[in-house]
Parts: structure tokens; sequence; C-alpha cells
């Protein structure tokens, strides 16, 4: 975006450009400071490195008659792909999958506007509000023997344990978010004429939403969680399911697998957020 | 003329008629009492605080109004009364004798925070309060043009807020409210959160804009310089309660707005309005 100064500038903009760092050496500790895309990247993959060094690190280190329980990074790999080729586990993964899209699909279409109206409507909010904050307070894992009795081990049982572990949290953040709009946009929109409909669709729902889709992003990574806990406890596929039943024989180069499929699945949603954001939200790029 | 009503529909017809624009003030009926405040009181925190303590007040056509004051002296809430935004607990607001019931565009508002939506071009931003009025799409175009020239943002139309500095943020606001063709324009402290020479500037500027849309103006401000050069009348709060302690023709400029603040300050009478408004204000600050 073009850095545009006001016609005889107003002096920020050079304060800005000599910072913290201007003119002398850069250190490592530099205080906040600004980096290239290159170093970025750089950097990211440094300690990417350093951390799967350790582990072979430790994987060299551990005596021979150990070693399948803390298989190498290539094992693990390996392990991967051969999940991958022979065992069909991109069905499981697809399984994974569809329940929690499917699942955090519902979370936003209850939250998002349930969190913009309380945000909006003091009223609405006093109502609703003291429920949901108590419902966030009960862990979520204690409604699965509730849910397998309701609906056995299903994907319903899958998808509603993932629903009721978020819907109350992102709800509670969109409130938030909501809260967060500047009153005076608002006011401004009243003072120009807005009915409350055009205030609540044309005011605050765009200017909220950049911070919605920041929590949606964070509550989605919640939401893995308590995948893998339904998963774990009563399946026959999926990717939980995959790696209880290989700790089951003390594969633990395939639990590792699981684990790592789940850390990739999880990068790609947060890079998709990313990028919705990116372009969604052309106004809002980071500056 | 027609009148101008809290409706919409009515100020639509008036909106692009350039003629009818141009002749607003000029039909003999000028000075005519446009916001009316009478006996008004607010309070705040069950009674507890009086913010404003019985005010009356009557503003005239075509005035540029200064509330001027120190903080919690009630000129913000007696503003925000006149908009719409608050309520009086006793008392009653009219304007053009109509009691002020809520917000309407006729009553423009320019905050001090920046208020530009930021994910709208200058240009939409300009053209939003046109098209809550139900503007047809070429009219809202050519008039957004229009007020984008006079607040010298053209170049500027396709930018989003967030790449504009905090005085073309708000000279988007000026834009996009005098667009909608207001009957009164009112601004909290405008300029309070500009640098100095920005905050000049911007005087400058709406002293040419205000001669040229012939707008009646209530401007809320701390600075007794820019108090002095924006208004035809100041009035003076003070506060616990609030209060009005004088109300002051500014008489040195002769009826005239003064384009360039240092003309102003050259005119004999400047001093002593100034020194006067400071005594005032040290008396309140004691």
């Amino acid at each position: 975006m073009p850095n545009i100064e006001e016609k005889a500038g107003d002096g920020k903009g050079e304060i800005r450009a000599t910072g913290i760092a201007g003119g002398r050496k850069s250190s490592f500790f530099e205080l906040r400071g600004s980096i290239s895309r290159q170093t970025t990247l750089l950097l990211g993959m440094l300690g990417g490195l350093v951390f799967f060094g350790i582990w072979e690190l430790g994987h060299i280190l551990t005596p021979d008659s150990s070693k399948r329980f803390l298989p190498s990074p290539e094992t693990v790999v390996s392990a991967f792909w051969f999940l991958l080729t022979e065992k069909g586990y991109i069905y499981d993964i697809g399984k994974s999958c569809y329940r929690i899209f499917g699942s955090f699909f519902l979370v936003c279409v209850v939250s998002v506007p349930l969190g913009i109206l309380m945000g909006c409507f003091i009223k609405f909010r006093a109502l609703i509000n003291p429920t949901i904050s108590a419902a966030r307070y009960l862990p979520a894992a204690s409604f699965i023997p509730l849910l397998l009795v309701w609906f056995g081990p299903t994907d319903t049982q899958k998808m509603a344990l993932l629903f009721l572990g978020v819907v109350f949290f992102l709800i509670a953040l969109v409130l938030d978010n909501t809260k967060a709009v500047q009153k005076e946009l608002v006011e401004a929109a009243l003072t120009m004429g807005a009915d409350r409909r055009r205030v609540v669709l044309g005011v605050v729902v765009p200017a909220v939403a950049p911070a919605v889709i920041d929590s949606m992003r964070t509550m989605i990574a919640v939401g893995w969680t308590y995948l893998v806990i339904a998963e774990i406890v009563a399946a026959t596929d999926g990717i939980g399911a995959v790696m209880m039943r290989a700790g089951r024989f003390l594969k633990v180069d395939i639990i590792m697998a699981g684990i790592l499929t789940i850390g990739i699945l999880g990068v790609l949603t947060d890079l998709a957020f990313r990028l919705l954001a990116h372009y969604a939200f052309p106004w809002n790029r980071e500056r | 003329m027609l009148s101008h009503g809290i409706a919409n529909a009515k100020i639509n017809q008036r909106l692009f008629n350039p003629k009818m624009i141009d002749n607003q003030n000029s039909n003999g009926n000028a000075n005519s009492v446009v916001i009316s405040v009478n006996n008004v009181t607010r309070q705040y925190l069950g009674g507890s605080f009086t913010a404003v303590d019985d005010i009356s007040l009557d503003l005239r056509e075509n005035e540029i109004v200064t509330f001027i004051g120190p903080s919690g002296c009630g000129k913000t809430t007696v503003l925000r009364m006149i908009a719409g935004l608050e309520y009086p607990t006793q008392g009653e607001l009219f304007a053009y004798k109509k009691p002020i019931v809520g917000p309407g565009p006729d009553r423009g508002m320019i905050f001090q925070a920046y208020t530009s939506f930021p994910w709208l071009t200058t240009r939409k931003n300009v053209e939003y309060g046109m098209k809550l009025m139900g503007v047809r799409k070429d009219d809202r175009r050519a008039r957004a043009q229009q007020f984008l020239e006079l607040v010298h943002l053209e170049d500027f139309a396709e930018s989003y807020p967030a790449s504009l500095s905090g005085g073309m943020k708000q000279r988007v606001a000026i834009a996009r409210t005098l667009a909608q063709n207001p009957r009164v324009l009112l601004m909290d402290e405008p300029f309070g959160a500009l640098d100095a020479q920005v905050r000049w500037e911007m005087q400058e500027m709406m002293i040419d804009i205000i001669g040229r849309e012939k707008t009646t103006v209530v401007t809320v401000t701390h600075d007794i310089q820019e108090a002095i050069f924006l208004a035809d009348r100041i009035i003076f709060f003070t506060r616990n309660p609030g209060r009005v302690k004088a109300d002051i023709r500014v008489e040195f400029k002769q009826g005239k707005r003064i384009p360039r603040k240092e003309d102003m300050l050259a005119l004999p009478g400047y001093v002593d309005l100034e020194m006067k408004l400071f005594a005032m204000m040290r008396e309140e600050i004691k």
C-alpha cells in the first residue's frame, strides 16, 4: 500500500523511518523493529531445523533397546507415507476434516450472529450472557458419556462434542470483538441517518469482520483438541482412531505420524484463514 | 423555500438542486432560530452528577457558534443532545421548532475520533451518507467528486483510510457529512487529535467551506484561539454544574470570516478577547 504523507508532512513518518535501530548496528535483540520477508522465512526455517535437530539428537542418544519409543523424524515421515499409501489414511484424514470443518461451520453459524447481536444489544446480552458464561466453565469432555448415550459412537456424537467445546468460547470472543468496535463509527452512522438494521449490517458487521476471522482462527485450533479427544474415545476411523489403534501395538512412529498430520492440517487451516482475511479485507492488510 | 424537516425525503429534494443550495440562506429568513435548547438539564449516575444544569440557548441560522470551557463543563453533552445522541433528563431541545427525538442527517456531526469507515475507500465513504438518503448512484458520484475536491482529497479517492493521515481522515469525515447537506454541522473537538500545523490548516479550510456551504455550525473546542478564529459567537461553559458562563459575540471581526489565521491575529480586538477568555478559563481551573 502506498505510504501517503500529509501535504507538508506531519513528521511522524520520518521519526518512524529512523526507528530504534536507525544508523546503529542491527542486533538480534533489537526491540520490535522490522525484518524483511527473506529474514522471516530464514529464521522460521532455522527454528524448525533446530527442533528437528534436537529430536534427531534425542533419537541418537536413546539406547538401542528403547529407540522404538522415540523414532527418528525420518521414521515418522516414512510411517506417514506408509499410512497414506498402504492403509488408506487419506480416508481417515478426510473423515477427521469432515468432522472438524462440519462442526466448526455450525459453530460459526451459531456464535458469530449471536456474538454480534449480544455486542450490539445490551438487553439481548443481559438475557443470554450469564447462561453462556456459565456454560464456558463446563468441561466439554464431561459431555462425552451423555453424548454417547444420546447419539452412540457416531459422527454426530463427535461433532456435538466439538461443537460444545468451541461454541461458547467463540461467542465470548465475537462478543468482545463487537464491543471493541469504535463507538464513534456507530454514532457517525446514526447521525447520517442510518437505522438500526443498517448500523448493525452496514457498520458493525464490516467493522468487526477481521477480528471475527481472527477469533475463528484461534478457536479452530481448539477444535482440533476436541476432535482428537472424540476420536480417541469411541471411533473406528479418523486420525485420532488411527493413533489410538497404533498405541495399542506400541507403534510410536504411527502415533507420531498422526500428530504430524494434525500439525500439518493445523498450519494449512491457519494459512487458509490468513489468506481469507488478506483477500476479503484489503483495507485491513498489515502495513 | 422548502422546509428542511428531519424527514429524509425532504432533504433529498433539496439536496440535488444546486440553485436551492446556493440560495439556502439568502431568502431573507437569515438569523431565524435553528436550534433551541430550552431549560435543559442532563444528569448522570441517577442524578448524583449534573453535567448540564438548566441551560437555554438559541442558535441562529448561518451562525458559527463555538462552545468552550474547561473539561467536564457539559459542552460536549449539549452538542450530543443537539445531535440526538443523548437525551436531556429535563427540558427540551428543538431543531427548526420540532422536538429533537434522535439523530438525523439534518444535523451532521464530526467527531474527534476518526470516523471514516476503514472498509470503504475515500470516495465510498463520502457517498455513504448520500446512499443512506437514497440518492441515485450517478448523483452520488458527481456530488462526492465535488466534495472530495472541496476538501482537496480528489487524488486519494480510491485510497482506504488506513493509508491516510489523521488530517486527511478528518477531511473525509467532513466531506461525507457535508455531502448530505446538513442544515446544522456539529463538530466535537474535530481537530483535537491533530498536530498544531495540520490543525490550523484545517481551521482555515473550515472557514472556506462554511463560507461556501452556508451551514450553521456548532463546534466544541478547548482551544481559545480556534474558538475565536472560527466563531461568530462564543459560548463559555462553566463546570460543576455545567452552565453558560458567558455568551460572547465576536465583535472585532465585524461580521466577517477571516480566511487567514494570521490576518485575524493582527486585528485590533483579538488580543483583548483572547485575554478575556483566558481569564475566564483561569477562574474555572482555580
